[in-house]
């Protein structure tokens, strides 16, 4: 488990660095195959059958293969450099994620002392003010997408962490859910490029008042 | 010769028929004439299976079937949208017949998209019919997060600039709030395995009755993360930022349903989460956010108002007003406040249905969304004009409309609760509303027309629809108690909210 903790911190605290779009998809589906790896160890070690093997198996199909290549496919028609690296100052979001990590601890120490999986929880935080985080600071669609799915997986992680896994029939319903999630936005994102020429979210500000 | 159906079969087959309009809707093989009639059938036959349900089902007595569930709660819900649903049936073909027949009209480029756009909103409403019918917390969530979804596509129906920036707010703040709420149902479960272990997973009828046996400091963590998830979804301030996007951006048709059905579709979520949640945390901590939330969204929704331009808009912001005044009645937690603002959800719904689709053809006749741009229409188009003016007079709770009744008996209980200074800061906020909306109306309604006249706006059958939903509204509310079922079913609707109380 601390390995994968390691990792998963590595791999958010990477996110928050890249901007250019190919990389931050592989990166996302590198951080959820670490996921993956959380759920075969819980749902394993909690029990055998169905739910143990399942939620993770779900989550290698979905969140390792379709949205990241869902995604990959969106981006590959992006041709324009200035749409593929954005440059702003990625400091400010490693430097909150930082935060963040604190924060993770400080919650769990003050809220559940004493559990077992302390690191783990608070890495769990971390994803999901890092996800948060991203959707704000991220001007490019695809870039606040992947913020989107870094949020959820970090809640999907924490209901892992502290309930061993939802109901069944609930966590397939979300698995839906999160890959319906992508395909709209996908398809928002494809129609977005082809009627502002750009997947720049800064563009659209008609709507005030 | 009298006909037996269960109430579980009922309701199996008033969840099949939605999915499969939808399915044969999608594939575009039918006629245009054809695609219409299926549509007003399928409608009429899932509201006459909600008119057996009502026949055949005691409020007293709660039916639960693998994972559906239905009460009095629930059924009340159910009726409301499948009110909406029969009205968008029959509304559904005059609209798009007119967007085909001016000359932009994006049908009329685009005339195989009438399939899509019909498939997907009888899957939006089947969605929302599995919202109030699940018995689960979690597949509550799972149900709200896919009304978001399918909506969003039809927010972007058109796909124009605006439509897409309005879809991509509202999928954006909507999910990142449900997100929320997910996290909240987490916490509810891991209380729930805490106190009385894994079993009856986050089943809402268990949870109800062993509420009590929940951690507190748990339940009320639980009970913020809820709040804000859902309250993002119903549109309450300040996280209503996605709510005037999507409503002016839609479709007409689509606007009505997401005003309409929707939000109070997330407030129903909300409500039964409190009821699990209540007996630990406490009334006090619930009721004063509700009632913060509900007033600060009244407050934030009238300058908007005052300085709208977008008629539409202007409606949306009016239904931030209802949602707000929705939670604080809830908020109250006393039995007039919770039926009238059950009463509330079922008036406004029908009041704001026919408001959408009148403002969505005035905009398709006037070629704008402005409206500063529209005069005379009074001189223009009467009866139009007439219906406008009866909606707009309804939806502010002037007394010979449905709304009256409910809004009165909601600021009555902010007095019967001892809160008058609340019911007084909500009757001025009220006053400040009614003086926007009625001075953009009535300007509409008045001067000198500056177009050549079309005629009137609407055909004979969205007449009489707007006439029924109008008078539904207003004869349901105004006789509610002496109607034989209904005022009954209202009342245990109403004990159901309580019951996390005692």
């Amino acid at each position: 488990m601390e390995y994968l903790v390691v990792l998963l911190l590595f791999v958010v605290f990477l996110q928050t660095r890249i901007m250019e779009l190919k990389r931050s998809i592989l990166c996302l589906a590198a951080q959820s195959g670490i996921i993956a790896g959380a759920c075969f160890a819980i749902g394993l070690g909690a029990g055998s059958g169905l739910h143990a093997w399942l939620p993770g198996l779900l989550t290698i199909f979905v969140k390792v293969l379709f949205i990241p290549g869902a995604i990959l496919r969106l981006a590959g028609k992006i041709t324009d450099e200035r749409e593929i690296v954005s440059d702003i100052n990625v400091n400010y979001s490693t430097m909150a994620a930082a935060a963040f990590l604190v924060f993770g601890y400080l919650l769990v120490d003050h809220l559940l002392p004493g559990t077992p999986g302390r690191s783990i929880i608070a890495a769990s935080i971390l994803m999901i003010m890092t996800g948060l985080a991203l959707m704000v600071m991220r001007k490019r669609a695809i870039l606040q997408m992947i913020g989107l799915i870094t949020l959820e997986n970090g809640i999907y992680l924490l209901g892992l962490l502290i309930t061993e896994g939802l109901p069944l029939v609930v966590e397939l319903g979300v698995f839906l859910d999160v890959l319906i999630a992508v395909v709209v936005l996908v398809i928002l994102t494809n129609r977005m490029s082809l009627s502002f020429m750009t997947t720049d979210t800064t563009v659209m500000k008609k709507l005030k008042g | 010769m009298e006909l037996y159906v269960t109430i579980p079969q009922l309701v199996y087959t008033l969840l099949a028929l939605p999915p499969l309009f939808s399915l044969i809707a999608a594939v575009n093989v039918l006629g245009k004439g054809l695609l219409h009639w299926l549509n007003r059938l399928t409608a009429v036959a899932a509201g006459a299976i909600v008119v057996k349900l009502v026949m055949q089902f005691d409020p007293s007595n709660p039916v639960s079937f693998g994972y559906l569930y239905l009460d009095a709660l629930a059924l009340w819900m159910l009726i409301i949208v499948t009110m909406l649903y029969l009205a968008f049936a029959f509304t559904s073909k005059a609209y798009l017949d007119r967007d085909t027949n001016i000359r932009y009209g994006y049908l009329r480029r685009f005339s195989h998209l009438e399939g899509r756009f019909y498939a997907l909103s009888h899957l939006f409403v089947w969605t929302m019919m599995i919202v109030v019918l699940v018995n689960n917390l979690g597949l509550m969530w799972v149900a709200i997060e896919a009304t978001t979804l399918v909506s969003a596509l039809l927010v972007a129906f058109k796909f124009t600039r605006t439509s897409l920036e309005a879809a991509w707010k509202y999928v954006m703040v909507c999910t990142v709030g449900i997100c929320l709420a997910l996290l909240g149902t987490i916490l509810v479960y891991y209380a729930q395995i805490l106190a009385m272990g894994g079993a009856q997973a986050l089943d809402w009828q268990y949870l109800a009755a062993h509420g009590g046996e929940l951690n507190p400091a748990l339940a009320k963590v639980a009970f913020c993360f809820l709040f804000v998830g859902y309250g993002t979804k119903v549109g309450l301030a300040p996280m209503h930022a996605w709510l005037p996007d999507a409503h002016s951006e839609a479709p007409a048709l689509t606007s009505g349903l997401l005003s309409g059905a929707l939000c109070i579709c997330a407030i129903y979520v909300l409500l039964r989460n409190v009821i699990v949640i209540m007996p630990a945390v406490g009334m006090g901590f619930i009721s004063s956010l509700f009632l913060f939330f509900g007033l600060l969204t009244i407050a934030l929704a009238i300058p908007f108002v005052v300085i709208q331009r977008d008629i539409k808009r202007m409606l949306a912001y009016s239904s931030m007003e209802n949602f707000g005044l929705m939670a604080a009645g809830f908020g109250l937690f006393m039995p007039l406040a919770v039926e009238a603002s059950l009463l509330h959800m079922m008036n406004h719904a029908l009041v704001k249905y026919a408001l959408f689709y009148t403002a969505g053809t005035i905009m398709e006749a006037y070629g704008t969304k402005n409206m500063m741009r529209m005069h005379g229409m009074l001189q223009q188009a009467p009866r139009t004009s007439l219906f406008w003016l009866l909606g707009i007079v309804g939806i502010l709770g002037m007394p010979p409309m449905g709304i009256f009744f409910s809004k009165f008996y909601i600021i009555d209980s902010f007095f019967m609760a001892d809160r008058p200074w609340l019911g007084m800061l909500a009757l001025v906020l009220l006053a400040g509303m009614l003086i926007g909306i009625l001075y953009h109306a009535l300007r509409m309604m008045g001067g000198k027309p500056k177009r050549k006249s079309a005629g009137e706006l609407m055909g004979r059958l969205d007449t009489a629809v707007l006439l029924v939903l109008l008078l539904a509204s207003g004869v349901i509310s105004g006789t509610l108690l002496e109607l034989p079922y209904l005022g009954d079913l209202l009342v245990t609707a109403g004990q159901i909210v309580l019951g996390g109380m005692s």
